[in-house]
């Protein structure tokens, strides 16, 4: 398992943590003390991560946000791919 | 005429029974029998409560809160790890539709109003404060008030803590500020940028001196009048349902 920690200035702190078998998210879970509106859709992130290549992070990220209604407070949109991207570095 | 609404004052409950009212009356709102309420209350036995998103094994002491007797509690809303000391903190919390006039659409702005109540509040008892963008309210430089919201079911759920006299080393024994090894330095830099009425003021303030105070603060605030109330009987019941998912393990440890 990889993890990382990103902390948006003048905003939240995002933990994702990874786990990846030939470039593909086997495991996926963010965590942190951020804000999302509704908060279930958070699941529902982790599961549209899980099972696909780590090169498409950010599009599907970007997918995910933009076809739910989905209000973010004290991260934004693009936070997510970043923390996520982070613990493939790590 | 002044509107009415409802405060739920000074209950003590135990952390689920708490979560459980909050959410209750924040699912109950929309039927139309639940009025807009402000609650305030404190927690028997004292409780760590965890945001939505966040670890419990990360955020939380498992040992030190088995060892003092506190209870451990994930919330519905997002935010950061709260300690709740029965002996000195004042939770509150506030629920009202989202389309009410007086709740900015804008969710910083609707903090900076309810947290704006809370301000008022603690300015009654001579703590001169701000508001702390994103969700915080300082004085002095230190933190006083964490705040928390969620929006639902076409209604906004706001709760916070106020710290009257809360114990900071306590807090920071059953909270973890980092995995990172922290030296007793550190950790008294990390207590020094917390504070509570108590220390503020240099003298105790009362429980009751603070709730009229923060009664006050809400009523001024969205020119309304507070007047005490029950849950309605729907309410009740589904604090009951609810009671069992927060004080399910896989609630609590679900992350």
């Amino acid at each position: 398992m990889k993890q990382a920690e990103y902390k948006v200035p003048g905003g939240k702190l995002l933990v994702a943590e990874t786990e990846v078998e030939d470039g593909v998210l086997t495991s996926v879970k963010v965590m942190g003390d951020f804000f999302m509106h509704p908060e279930e859709a958070i699941n529902d992130l982790e599961e549209a991560l899980n099972g696909k290549e780590t090169v498409k992070i950010d599009e599907i990220v970007a997918g995910f946000f933009g076809e739910k209604e989905i209000t973010l407070f004290g991260v934004s949109e693009g936070d997510f791919a970043h923390v996520l991207k982070l613990t493939l570095e790590s | 005429m002044t509107e009415t609404w409802r405060l739920i004052d000074m209950r003590i409950e135990d952390a689920p029974t708490q979560m459980s009212i909050d959410e209750a009356i924040a699912l109950a709102r929309p039927e139309g029998e639940t009025p807009n309420t402000v609650r305030l209350y404190r927690w028997n036995p004292s409780a760590v409560s965890i945001g939505y998103f966040q670890s419990v094994e990360k955020e939380v002491n498992l040992e030190a809160c088995e060892e003092k007797g506190v209870d451990i509690i994930r919330r519905i809303t997002g935010g950061g790890a709260v300690y709740h000391d029965y002996n000195g903190e004042i939770t509150y919390s506030i629920c009202a539709p989202e389309n009410d006039p007086r709740i900015p659409r804008d969710i910083l702005a609707s903090y900076e109003l309810i947290c704006g109540a809370i301000i008022r509040g603690l300015e009654e008892l001579g703590v001169d404060c701000e508001f702390v963008p994103v969700n915080d309210i300082g004085a002095g430089g230190k933190k006083i008030s964490g705040n928390a919201q969620t929006r639902r079911h076409g209604v906004v759920l706001q709760h916070g803590t106020v710290l009257v006299d809360s114990d900071i080393r306590t807090m920071f024994q059953v909270l973890r500020v980092s995995d990172a090894k922290i030296s007793d330095k550190l950790i008294k830099a990390v207590e020094e940028r917390v504070t509570n009425v108590r220390r503020y003021l240099g003298r105790e303030v009362p429980f009751k001196d603070a709730r009229d105070a923060l009664v006050k603060g809400f009523e001024e605030t969205f020119d309304v009048v507070l007047e005490p109330g029950e849950l309605t009987e729907r309410e009740e019941g589904l604090v009951k349902k609810l009671h069992k998912k927060y004080s399910s393990r896989e609630w609590v440890f679900q992350r």
